[in-house]
């Protein structure tokens, strides 16, 4: 069964929107500055919490940032699509924060103050932002939420493309968001992992990440979903798969074992082999650890011809959840304008690989298949492929 | 689709305890967990730094594949609302009492909602499919779903789990439920799902659905009947959960006053106590008969309304050829 990416939304440091993301992808443009507030180096999204209520006309209601990013993506992916009772949708997201922005207001304002607004502490449930978002959609019935901390984006996109080949769905709204929340921002700091610059993934001198937000969402259907809505496909999302590093909770194993599994099953699951791929978008945090792994499990799958690869997390940050989602979207703009992404920062090849990420936007070649890497605590490890619809 | 093993872990007397459903006696106003002796299932060392939730559904696990009779699953899948709450709240406290000091990085890690099913794969060292589902009152039916999934696309034997925690100063569930009397617990329920009916506590898991932002529920229950081609008398019992004193009446006109029981009256309150319903359900299947609800009990349905803009079904029964 083939299953049709016809939508894509995103919002990121590099772009309210998907062509302004694509211009920021061509033109090399960061989305990392020195956040005045935490004197880090930071991946914002450019638009306060009052300026995306007013943007989106929405009313005046307690949201957390991450129902408003989701939304202001998922309504870019869904476009002019309609409910149809025939078309069976849903809707599957994914955060790690949820609505824990709105639980540090009010949780360190009822250390001061008991009689605070503590209804509003029932936004920290993940799915109740994933519920806001379908109800501007109009969206009811299979409504999920999954969260598997930075591979979440991507498994959510895995889940809508299973809930359809398992003739659950026809249509399905996927993707994922996090904010800039302080929980993440202090809990990677005493991860002592950032970069004090802007990262420099698969670099020998590569000193950690950057923390991001955002969030990106695909529309997914199947060809019956096509015959209603009319849709043109944007590119196919022909293989996927999930594994287990089963190493160590926030570590990644010396030889990349879940990430190359992943690989493996999913270019199985889309039929293909590996020399088909055109482009990978890595997961590459710019962490020692991350990177080293993902080279070695690249190494595995690919051998010594391993395609042209980068990671865009010099752009975005790491958007933890959302980041499988946005490199999705990232993905489907490379077939799109059959191009290869840009990896930031690039010097020196890590002296245990020597592996050289792609580091201009190189237009003009053909992209036929494009594989995208999300990994996350827990030794969570999920592939995607996109392929060009023939 | 069959469970071929169940287990539980909650405030009533369910761990190890084949038949407890017919046993049990309406929740006491001032329950607590009733912990199994951990060391059986976890080393020590792990123990002092697990939080309830994991310590749980890790036991729970190892029972379910004890039972089963496997060593590893094919993958593992875990509904949970919460998540590791407790870790979370201590995570937020250390950052309030830290302000710009250092910070201990040992809550922040075990943090995530997936640390369940991550500890559960580093235990086992599975690298097999890990999922984790967050969806609140639906997360159970969604990772159950997904079990389903994972066995049609030729999977053999699936590890799925629901599993809260209670910690109710960042938990609002009352709030959310717009009900101050409901009675918060918290517990962890663990099934292998199978391909094939392969233990003597095999039972069958005929559908299962999940619907988000309903507006019919009894028109929503009809036609999921309908669809697995089964009418309302052949359902034997309904193990069913509401909130806010919504009325049953609907319930029971659909399925007659005496085959529906509030579960949450034994369970308590926690967002994935559809799991302990399931485990419930399944225990009373295999007795096939129950000293309130009746003789010849062959078919369930959990029927999960806990909070009202969402409906999980889950059917089983224990018709196995």
């Amino acid at each position: 069964m083939k299953i049709f990416v016809t939508g894509i939304g995103i919002v990121s440091a590099v772009g309210l929107n998907i062509e302004q993301n694509l211009c920021s992808l061509k033109s090399g443009l960061t989305g990392i500055n020195k956040s005045p507030v935490y004197n880090l180096m930071l991946a914002e999204v450019k638009l306060s919490n009052e300026e995306i209520v007013q943007l989106l006309g929405l009313p005046d209601e307690d949201f957390s940032r991450t129902t408003l990013l989701s939304i202001l993506a998922a309504k870019e992916a869904w476009g002019k699509n309609k409910i149809a009772s025939i078309v069976r949708t849903g809707i599957i997201s994914s955060t790690s924060v949820g609505g824990l922005d709105r639980i540090e207001k009010y949780y360190f304002e009822s250390q001061r103050d008991t009689s605070s607004k503590a209804y509003s502490l029932m936004t920290h449930d993940n799915g109740r932002t994933t519920e806001r978002v379908a109800a501007e959609l109009g969206i009811s019935g299979y409504i999920g939420t999954i969260s598997t901390a930075c591979s979440s984006g991507a498994n959510a996109i895995m889940q809508g493309a299973r809930l359809i080949e398992a003739n659950k769905l026809d249509r399905v709204v996927v993707g994922g968001c996090d904010p800039l929340a302080l929980f993440d921002i202090k809990g990677f700091s005493s991860l002592n992992i950032y970069d004090q610059n802007i990262c420099k993934p698969f670099d020998d001198k590569r000193m950690g990440l950057n923390l991001g937000e955002g969030a990106g969402f695909l529309v997914l259907e199947n060809e019956q979903s096509l015959s209603v809505t009319g849709n043109t496909p944007l590119c196919l999302l022909s293989g996927w798969d999930n594994a287990t590093d089963a190493f160590h909770q926030t570590a990644s194993s010396p030889n990349g074992k879940g990430a190359s599994l992943a690989m493996i099953n999913a270019l199985a699951k889309a039929n293909i082999n590996p020399e088909k791929i055109n482009y990978i978008n890595a997961h590459g945090t710019g962490t020692g650890n991350n990177d080293l792994s993902e080279s070695i499990a690249l190494k595995t799958v690919f051998g010594d011809n391993t395609p042209p690869f980068s990671s865009t997390k010099g752009f975005t940050g790491h958007t933890l959840a959302a980041a499988g989602a946005i490199e999705a979207v990232y993905c489907v703009q490379a077939i799109q304008s059959q191009a290869i992404l840009p990896n930031l920062n690039f010097s020196t090849p890590m002296k245990e690989t020597g592996m050289v990420p792609e580091t201009i936007f190189r237009s003009a070649v053909p992209v036929e298949h494009v594989l995208s890497n999300s990994f996350g605590f827990g030794g969570n490890c999920t592939c995607l492929i996109f392929s060009k619809v023939r | 689709m069959y469970i071929t093993a169940a287990s539980t872990i909650s405030h009533q007397p369910t761990f190890r305890n084949n038949g407890f459903a017919l046993k049990l006696s309406e929740l006491k106003p001032a329950s607590e967990i009733i912990e199994p002796d951990y060391s059986e299932f976890i080393p020590a060392m792990d123990r002092r730094r697990m939080s309830g939730v994991i310590k749980m559904a890790i036991a729970c696990s190892i029972d379910c594949l004890k039972q089963a009779g496997l060593s590893q699953p094919d993958g593992i899948i875990v509904g949970t609302s919460m998540g590791c709450s407790v870790h979370t709240k201590n995570f937020l406290d250390k950052i309030l009492a830290a302000n710009e000091g250092l910070l201990s990085p040992t809550s922040f890690i075990v943090s995530t909602h997936n640390t369940i099913a991550g500890q559960i794969s580093l235990l086992l060292k599975n690298h097999g499919y890990n999922m984790t589902h967050t969806q609140n009152s639906l997360s159970f039916e969604q990772a159950l779903l997904d079990g389903i999934l994972c066995i049609q696309n030729e999977y053999t034997n699936v590890l799925v789990g629901g599993a809260d925690e209670e910690e109710n100063s960042i938990n609002n569930i009352k709030g959310r439920l717009n009900d101050e009397n409901i009675h918060i617990t918290c517990g962890a329920s663990f099934f292998i799902l199978s391909d094939k009916a392969d233990s003597p506590a095999s039972l069958n898991l005929a559908a299962v659905e999940s619907f988000g932002l309903i507006d019919d529920a009894a028109k929503i229950t009809m036609n999921f009947l309908d669809s697995n081609n089964i009418s309302p008398e052949e359902i034997d019992l309904v193990l069913y959960s509401n909130s806010g004193n919504r009325k049953t009446d609907e319930l029971k006109r659909m399925f007659g006053q005496k085959k529906i029981f509030d579960y949450q009256t034994v369970s308590g309150t926690y967002y994935t106590n559809s799991a302990f319903a399931v485990h419930y359900g399944a225990d009373i299947l295999l007795e096939k008969a129950h000293p309130v609800f009746g003789d010849k009990i062959s078919r369930v349905l959990v029927y999960n309304n806990l909070i009202p803009e969402n409906l999980g079904l889950i059917l089983l029964d224990n018709k196995i050829n």
